[in-house]
């Protein structure tokens, strides 16, 4: 069970480069539980930035778990099950980290709890408060078999983990409630910016489809790069190569299908001058953004990945196969940052007359960075640590 | 492994059910909401009159000692918004109190609710300081705490003694339409917008008269006379929030 580890090695290295990031970000966080956000660079225009991209990108990056145990479970596709499994831990870290990350960010994480108990059913956001505990409930039941096989539980507590793997036989369940859970709160986190009609370049409601389809993109293709690495780590990953190999087919197909789906929202979006939209539309094509756009989100985040991951010589190959899928989850990423990003860098008018454009700024703190870079150290080292003696069992 | 089996068609139906439950159980909450709306018998409005607005941001200043807001924060914003004739026009916004309020919809909590009266009021207590009410609104009328206010207030007490608490740091703060006036005048047999005690303090302390307050359901109030008489615009109705902030346009001949 335990990963042979070489006594000096880069492996060591990384996981004491994880543990001082983490420990900077817990620093960071305490810092900010103390102080409070004016450490930040928020803004009373720019209320959310660096803490909420990591936020809805961890959620992105764990729609692997979702997806892929619906192909196992629903369409009774076994060959998949290693891979779920692997999407599955994923999920558990990366939603970990979306909590995480969403009490940095409340101004009152002692009341975090609010939303459990005042119900707004016409919130978007209680909503996805309420799917995304009881996803993290339906994750943390799905990965119990797996912690059930570690070989410290099982020769220390044998009964608790015979109990645990018990839980495996109601898998199906639990896939039928992560998917109804994931289908609503993958593609309302971006209903929550697609209702605001304060917010033109953000009201529409493509956003919502966008981002789940995206999520699913990005949530695989994070399951795969990880299932390729820990095997190229560990040496003994039993993944089947072809399984692997079929998810990432998938993966270029449903890039596909968002990319055609993100021209004609785009393209819908030019057509007329409507104040807002038409500016948020330019901070994108040719503003502060635009980089992160043309580049990030569209050339290396689906083009690139799109012709490596459908192109059967490349794809084959696994380190351009790898190059593909992180490019995706680049991407992925880029678009999360970017739809936040360029709805709230403009500010339109309430005055009296034709709604008139400002702009606005933000770049994150040292403390945000710190605390971001925190909340990913975090989900490395837990990843390390726990998830790929998992994929190699 | 798997050996029990759920289908399809059961899959669906499930789901079809749920999302009936819920689509249900929020008409009826929506429908109560109105009702309550409809059954109380006031409906608090503001008017304020940019033909006679000066632009001296008094307003802001008593806004800022009666409800003891922070000095990086304002309640009550008063921004030039053009000339007429040869007169600078002002265009003062405190909350819109908006009759269907974004900030309300988006609230993940319900710590931003309607009064009876239309008074879109904030919980302190209840807020999670997600600041996703601040996105939403369409007028920049909500301000986070992004410090703990503890210095002395410039305001107080020149221009007023604060008359509620102040707000704890990491919480949403707004406008209030002095609520706490109201119902303090209302029970001590005040009348809002006649009686000053009963009054909003930004209307109170006007030195011109161009703000007024009172009940839009009572079609003797100054408001509603006031309505009738001119014409009056509200901002950025086109989204429709309805707000209870009603402007009397400046023109030529009201200047004279
Ligand atoms: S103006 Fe803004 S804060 Fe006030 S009720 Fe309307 S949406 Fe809410
Ligand atoms: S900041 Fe407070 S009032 Fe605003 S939406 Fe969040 S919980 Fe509600």
């Amino acid at each position: 069970m335990k990963i042979k580890l070489p006594k000096f090695t880069p492996w060591m290295a990384w996981i004491g480069g994880l543990v001082v990031v983490t420990a900077a970000g817990v620093a960071a966080g305490l810092m900010v539980f103390w102080k409070g956000l004016s450490l930040t660079n928020l803004t009373d225009m720019v209320p959310w930035g660096l803490w909420i991209t990591i936020d809805l990108s961890s959620i992105a990056m764990s729609a692997g778990a979702f997806s892929l145990c619906a192909v196992v479970y629903l369409l009774g596709l076994k060959r998949y099950e290693a891979v779920a499994r692997t999407a599955t831990f994923i999920g558990l870290i990366g939603y970990t980290m979306a909590v995480l990350t969403l009490l940095l960010d409340i101004g009152r994480p002692d009341r975090f709890w609010h939303a459990m108990i005042y119900w707004n059913k016409h919130s978007l956001l209680w909503e996805v408060t309420m799917c995304v505990t009881f996803y993290l409930a339906v994750l943390a039941l799905e990965a119990m078999p797996i912690f059930a096989g570690f070989g410290w539980l099982r020769s220390h507590w044998p009964k608790l983990s015979e109990r645990m793997s018990r839980v495996h036989h109601y898998a199906p369940y639990l896939a039928i409630a992560g998917l109804a859970l994931s289908m609503l709160h993958q593609s309302s986190l971006g209903a929550l910016y697609g209702v605001l009609k304060a917010r033109p370049l953000w009201y529409r409601p493509d956003i919502s489809v966008l981002f789940i389809i995206s999520a699913i993109a990005g949530g695989m293709a994070l399951t795969v790069f990880a299932s390729m690495l820990s095997a190229r780590l560990t040496r003994h990953a039993n993944v089947e190569n072809s399984v692997l190999d079929r998810v990432s087919i998938i993966i270029g197909w449903v890039l596909v299908v968002y990319l055609y789906f993100r021209f004609w929202d785009a393209l819908s979006m030019t057509y007329t001058y409507e104040p807002g939209r038409t500016e948020g539309l330019h901070l994108l094509t040719g503003g502060p953004l635009s980089f992160n756009f043309w580049i990030g989100e569209i050339f290396l985040g689906a083009v690139v990945p799109i012709i490596l991951l459908l192109n059967k010589r490349t794809r084959a190959l696994p380190l351009w196969r790898m190059l593909a899928l992180a490019l995706v989850v680049g991407g992925v990423v880029a678009y999360r940052w970017d739809t936040n990003l360029s709805g709230l860098f403009i500010i339109l008018s309430y005055l009296p007359g034709e709604p008139a454009v400002t702009y606005t700024a933000y770049s994150p703190s040292l403390i945000e960075f710190l605390t971001g870079a925190g909340i990913i150290g975090y989900g490395l080292l837990a990843f390390s640590l726990e998830a790929i003696p998992v994929v190699g069992d | 492994m798997s050996d029990i089996k759920i289908n399809r068609r059961d899959f669906i139906k499930l789901t079809v059910a749920g999302v009936t439950v819920l689509a249900g159980s929020q008409i009826i909450r929506r429908a109560q909401a109105l009702e309550t709306l409809a059954s109380n018998g006031r409906q608090w409005a503001m008017v304020i009159d940019q033909s006679k607005c000066t632009g001296c941001d008094y307003c802001t200043l008593a806004c800022r000692a009666h409800n003891d807001i922070p000095p990086e924060i304002s309640w009550n914003v008063v921004t030039k918004t053009g000339t007429v004739g040869a007169q600078d026009v002002y265009t003062p916004r405190p909350c819109m109190q908006c009759a269907h309020a974004p900030c309300v919809d988006v609230c993940p909590v319900r710590a931003s609710s309607y009064r009876p009266d239309g008074i879109v009021k904030m919980d302190y207590d209840r807020c999670i300081g997600c600041r996703y009410c601040e996105i939403a609104c369409p007028y920049g009328a909500r301000s986070f705490n992004w410090k703990q206010f503890d210095g002395p207030n410039p305001s107080v007490p020149e221009w007023g003694q604060p008359d509620i608490s102040r707000r704890p740091r990491g919480v949403v703060e707004k406008c209030s339409f002095c609520y706490q006036r109201i119902d303090r005048g209302l029970a001590l047999g005040l009348t809002p917008g006649i009686d000053e005690d009963a009054t909003p303090a930004c209307v109170v302390v006007c030195p011109v008269g161009a703000r007024l307050f009172g009940d839009l359901n009572d079609p003797e109030s100054n408001v509603s006379k006031l309505l009738r008489g001119r014409t009056s615009y509200r901002l950025r109705d086109d989204l429709g929030t309805s707000p209870r902030v009603y402007y009397l346009s400046a023109t030529e001949e009201s200047q004279s």
